[in-house]
């Protein structure tokens, strides 16, 4: 289990830039910050604020034009796209809005999908524990078509955590997710960081959803432009306010 | 690390078995007709080698006159005495020899008419069952007398004639009526292959059949115990100068080999048809992997994303065409089973008597059929599975960068390289060598693959602006298509997939640049060969067996035709080997008095009736190549061994009737005793008598040659140019098939793009558009594809055609024709061709629920 203090991943003087000149669009603007093991970070902002290019930076799916993204001790920029491909396999788990899942396998073949790619064995007892804790075990041999928008996202949070990452990122997770069923996959990402010790990262531009987390992360125009530790759903929809303002 | 590809492979071609059903179709038809032609040859020769190892089982040697030169087995042999047969009965260990004859001899059916076979018609010597050939007695007793014959039993039954009734039979020297004493088989069935066998003993054959105290060959068996060898050797040394001896096996290979070559030349055909269905298929296969890969975008992301490496998504890919390869070969295999099997039947419901042979299936045919149709298959798959490979994991989460990824290209320098080269080697191929030798036809076969390759790359440049174009000239017949809606949309939609539109039309292109390129080629063949016809026939009549039959006609028959007083001219036109110089050539045999008359060879030097002196007529080619003039000598080996010295008596530029050599018919029989036949018999009209009278008389010498056929001028040129037209039927109906499945690849590539746009078709139903409105413009979309393709292929196809047209030697082609008839018919076969692709794709986009194709995923 890592320790409180280490660093799962982190960024330093990213910038992300499209286009040239006048046309020119910086996605990241000079971001640092760093994300400690065993937390559960939240990353907001308003549309276009680069909270996206920052997660798929983080995630090795999209390269930085300047700065460095690092995971554990690993600095993506060095890797090839094979070398990215084994650190994504075995360092990163995902979590998406929707499309999570392929519709060809069932839910327990999508859970270790990532594991069977890698061709990791399965840590049978971890794999109970997390299907356990998503409540899925009926539903281990149905097709993603056969299970509903809210236990699609229980299987890709599982999926997420089967490999034991070292960090996981959701894109908006809950964006598809009636409040019932959203605060159910939220209520399991809590868990899974304070009890099963792993290490969140969620970007996410609902406030409710923020307060699950440790730490909020607000970002505007490329930089990140406040924090906040332990958060309510009124403070981050107060900042929020604030940043809009 | 395997075992999840091979489980998301496996899953995936089950989630999209119909989409990959279509692509499976198309890989068994080309497979089929692999196997098909494996399996049918296999089988066919294995039926026939066995036919004549049972025939020849009892023959343990054959005596029969040497060939100087050519193949042992086709060879028009002189005959041997009878006399030989006495003196090989005196060679010790000989137990028994018998003289072999055969000839062409016609049963007339009870209703009078001649009986027409698929194969040939022959009357045999037979001394019955005891004899030493395989054929065996199924009913009644052996001819023993003059006036007796047997017939094969499924002759005499197709002909009306039981045992005991009397049949009339018509020879080399005439008709004769003989008593039917019973039915004979040949090995294990009772027909003869195909033929019919009018078998009598041999002193009543020797005469009826004109051979004149000749024989084809003697049957020798030897004494039981006898070493085979030793009394080869006896025999041998007993043999005269120019005749030989050759084991029973020897004779059964070679005869067996002669029938197994025609065969090949059947299976060529049917590979040659499985090249161009493989090709197509491969447009459809490449086709089919690429949608479904874009398809797939978002899933092969997340895949990637969640750790799949590009290998892992390249190999899923390659690994789903290797599944359906494997089953589409499989079925092929079985389908040219099928294929193999109809063949025999159509050709037995002819009459062609194949004797029932089980299906062989062959290692070499599953080999073949399995690399060519897996080969074909995972090579159509390689590119899409690249592209898949390259697609980035962040596009699972915003697929428009994963769409960038695949839209790279260099098609325009790949497509123009591929094309440049396609085209020279194709020019190369066939202008190098005027004639053609099979490696510069492999040479142009690899140049047109090429360019067409080239041609569908490039295509891709130009189908964006093409189907504007095409969706303004088009509808021009059909006003309100141009600004209506639905024809909007089917024009616009054409054009936002240039990739797409353009290699589902490169299907179509193939074959019909195929098509374009034969009919220009043929239509000026066919145009060229009327106008020599033409300038060439001056006979009034001419006389040949009917069509498909081979065997020539009687001698008597152009000896009768002499003597008629309404005939003023006549001639025959026989054919032999010889070699001049040393190269074999065909040798056509006239009567030089006549045949001037007959046939406007375009003499420029010389006289047609030197051929009656004893010299030889040729066309200008061969007297350029072997330089000779006039008054020069060449030197003629016959078959049978005879050198001659030769003077040339004329040259001539006209070859379409009379070949390129020509000797007089006293020149022929004087070096060989070969029973001779005539090809065709031509005929002046006597001055002062009137066509109805010289057909009369004609006819009536007829009556006693019922395979004959009497045709006039008109009649004559039509026969001509109906067999030509016969041939071209045959290729047409071949390519037609490569259309089929091209049509199946558009009919794939709409339901895979409905498939598609099932969200975008919600959206239109839901503001109103009707599904009328929505099935026309699929319709419309895909009949612009199709009008695509098929003037793709005529662009391609014409000069293609033309070019062929320069290369064939000007004694096939004086005149080039661009069938603008053909050509319109394409077009018009391609808008139908767009409609039937878009029937099902337009009722299942018609059947979406509304609800349904708006709703979120």
């Amino acid at each position: 289990m890592n320790s409180p203090s280490t660093v799962a991943a982190g960024a330093a003087d990213a910038f992300k830039i499209y286009g040239k000149d006048d046309s020119e669009v910086r996605a990241l603007d000079g971001v640092t910050v760093n994300f400690a093991s065993g937390k559960f970070t939240a990353i907001m902002g308003p549309s276009g604020s680069g909270k996206s290019t920052l997660m798929h930076c983080l995630a090795g799916l999209d390269s930085l034009t300047s700065g460095t993204i690092t995971i554990g001790d690993t600095n993506l920029a060095t890797l090839n796209d094979k070398e990215l491909t084994l650190t994504r396999r075995s360092n990163v788990g995902f979590i998406f809005q929707a499309y999570n899942l392929i519709p060809t396998l069932t839910a327990l073949e999508n859970i270790t999908l990532p594991l069977d790619l890698g061709g990791t064995p399965v840590d049978q007892q971890w794999l109970d524990t997390v299907i356990d804790a998503v409540g899925l075990r009926s539903r281990l041999d149905h097709r993603p078509s056969e299970l509903s928008g809210g236990q699609q996202q229980r299987v890709a949070v599982a999926r997420a955590l089967a490999s034991k990452p070292r960090i996981i990122f959701a894109d908006e997770p809950t964006g598809n997710l009636d409040s019932r069923m959203g605060a159910e996959i939220l209520s399991f990402m809590r868990h899974a960081v304070t009890d099963l010790g792993q290490t969140i990262v969620m970007v996410t531009h609902d406030p409710v959803a923020a307060s699950y987390a440790d730490h909020v992360i607000f970002l505007a125009d490329g930089k990140i432009v406040d924090e906040l530790d332990d958060p309510t759903a009124d403070q981050v929809l107060d900042r929020m306010k604030r940043l809009g303002s | 690390m395997a075992a999840p590809v091979t489980r998301l492979t496996i899953r995936g071609v089950i989630a999209r078995k119909w989409r990959i059903f279509l692509t499976i179709l198309a890989v068994v038809s080309g497979v089929a007709f692999v196997s098909g032609a494996f399996v049918l040859t296999d089988s066919v020769k294995k039926s026939i080698n066995d036919l004549f190892a049972t025939l020849s089982e009892g023959i343990d040697l054959e005596v029969r006159t040497s060939i100087a030169f050519g193949d042992e087995a086709t060879a028009e042999r002189d005959p041997v005495s009878v006399e030989l047969i006495d003196q090989i009965s005196a060679v010790e260990g000989v137990r028994l020899a018998e003289g072999n004859l055969l000839r062409a001899a016609t049963v007339i059916k009870s209703d009078g008419e001649p009986l027409r076979t698929s194969g040939p018609a022959f009357g045999i010597a037979w001394v019955g069952p005891d004899g030493l050939d395989g054929r065996t007695m199924v009913e009644g007793r052996p001819a023993t007398g003059p006036g007796e014959v047997t017939l094969d039993k499924s002759s005499a039954r197709r002909a009306g004639y039981e045992v005991g009734d009397t049949v009339t039979i018509v020879g080399p020297t005439g008709k004769g009526d003989f008593a039917l004493v019973g039915l004979n088989g040949t090995g294990k069935t009772t027909n003869g292959g195909g033929a019919s066998i009018a078998a009598f003993d041999p002193r009543t054959a020797n005469e009826f059949l004109g051979a004149k105290d000749m024989v084809d060959s003697i049957y020798i068996a030897i004494d039981e115990g006898a070493d085979r060898d030793v009394v080869m050797a006896a025999v041998d040394a007993a043999l005269p100068d120019g005749i030989e001896v050759i084991t029973g096996e020897q004779s059964a290979e070679e005869t067996a080999g002669a029938i197994n070559d025609i065969i090949d030349i059947f299976g060529n055909v049917l590979l040659g048809f499985a090249a161009v269905s493989l090709f197509v298929s491969a447009f459809l296969i490449f086709n089919t992997f690429a949608i479904i890969v874009s398809q797939r975008l978002r899933e092969l992301a997340l895949l990637r994303a969640v750790g799949a490496s590009s290998r892992q998504i390249r190999t899923m890919i390659i690994g789903e065409a290797l599944v359906v390869s494997v089953i589409a070969t499989v079925l092929g295999i079985v389908a040219g089973m099928g294929v193999a099997k109809g063949i025999v039947a159509i050709f037995n419901a002819a009459g062609a008597a194949f004797p029932s042979a089980s299906l062989i299936v062959s290692t070499r045919t599953v080999v073949a059929s399995t690399v060519v149709g897996v080969g074909v298959t995972v090579a159509a798959a390689i590119v899409p599975a690249l592209r898949a490979a390259r697609i980035p994991p962040v596009a699972a989460m915003r697929p428009e960068l994963g769409f960038n990824s695949l839209q790279k290209n260099k098609r325009l320098v790949v497509g123009s390289i591929t094309t440049g080269i396609g085209l020279v080697l194709f020019s190369v191929g066939i202008f190098g060598q005027p004639g053609g030798t099979s490696g510069t036809l492999g040479l142009s076969a690899i140049g047109a693959i090429l360019l067409f390759l080239g041609i569908a790359s490039l295509s891709t440049t130009v189908a964006a602006p093409a189907s504007r174009v095409i969706s303004r000239i088009l509808p021009l017949p059909f006003r309100p298509m141009t600004r209506s809606v639905p024809g909007r949309l089917g024009s616009r939609n054409a054009q936002r997939t240039p990739r797409r539109t353009a290699s589902t039309a490169s299907a179509l292109m193939i074959g019909l640049a195929l098509v374009s390129t034969v009919s220009v080629v043929a239509s000026s063949v066919q145009a060229s060969f009327k106008e020599q016809l033409q300038g060439s026939v001056t006979a009034d009549f001419f006389v040949s067996n009917g069509p498909g039959n081979f065997q020539g006609l009687p001698v008597s028959f152009s000896e009768r035709l002499s003597e008629l007083p309404e005939l003023s001219a006549v001639s025959p036109f026989r054919a032999a080997t010889a070699q001049v110089n040393g190269d074999t050539k065909q040798i056509g045999a006239v009567r030089g008095s006549a045949f001037g008359q007959l046939v406007d060879i375009d003499l420029t030097s010389g006289s047609v009736e030197s051929l009656d002196e004893g010299k030889i007529l040729l066309h200008r080619d061969p007297a350029r190549d072997y330089a000779v003039s006039v008054g020069d000598t060449l030197t003629i080996l016959w078959l049978n061994g005879t050198e001659q010295r030769i003077e040339v008596g004329g040259i001539y530029d006209d070859a379409t009737i009379a070949g390129n050599w020509l000797v007089g018919l006293s020149t022929l029989q004087a070096v060989s005793t070969a029973t001779p036949t005539d090809f065709f018999i031509g005929a002046k009209i006597a001055d002062g008598v009137s066509i109805e009278d010289a057909r009369a008389a004609v006819e009536k010498v007829a009556l006693d040659f019922p395979s004959a056929e009497v045709q006039d001028q008109a009649e004559f040129q039509q026969a001509q140019e109906d067999q030509l037209n016969q041939l071209l039927i045959i290729i047409y109906g071949l390519l037609i098939i490569s259309i089929a499945i091209a049509v199946l690849g558009i009919a794939n590539t709409m339901a895979l793009s409905v498939f598609e746009r099932t969200r975008e078709f919600g959206l239109l139903r839901a503001v109103g558009m009707s599904k009328r409105d929505l099935k026309r413009s699929i319709r419309w979309e895909a009949v612009i594809v199709a009008v695509f393709g098929a003037s793709l292929g005529i662009i391609v196809g014409i000069p293609l055609g033309l070019a062929v047209t320069t290369a064939l030697p000007s004694t096939f082609i004086t005149t080039t024709v661009v069938p603008v008839n053909t050509i319109i018919t394409i077009l018009i076969a391609s808008i139908i061709v767009g409609v039937v692709a878009a029937i099902g794709p337009a009722r299942r986009a018609a059947k979406l629920n509304v609800l349904d194709a708006i709703s979120t995923h």
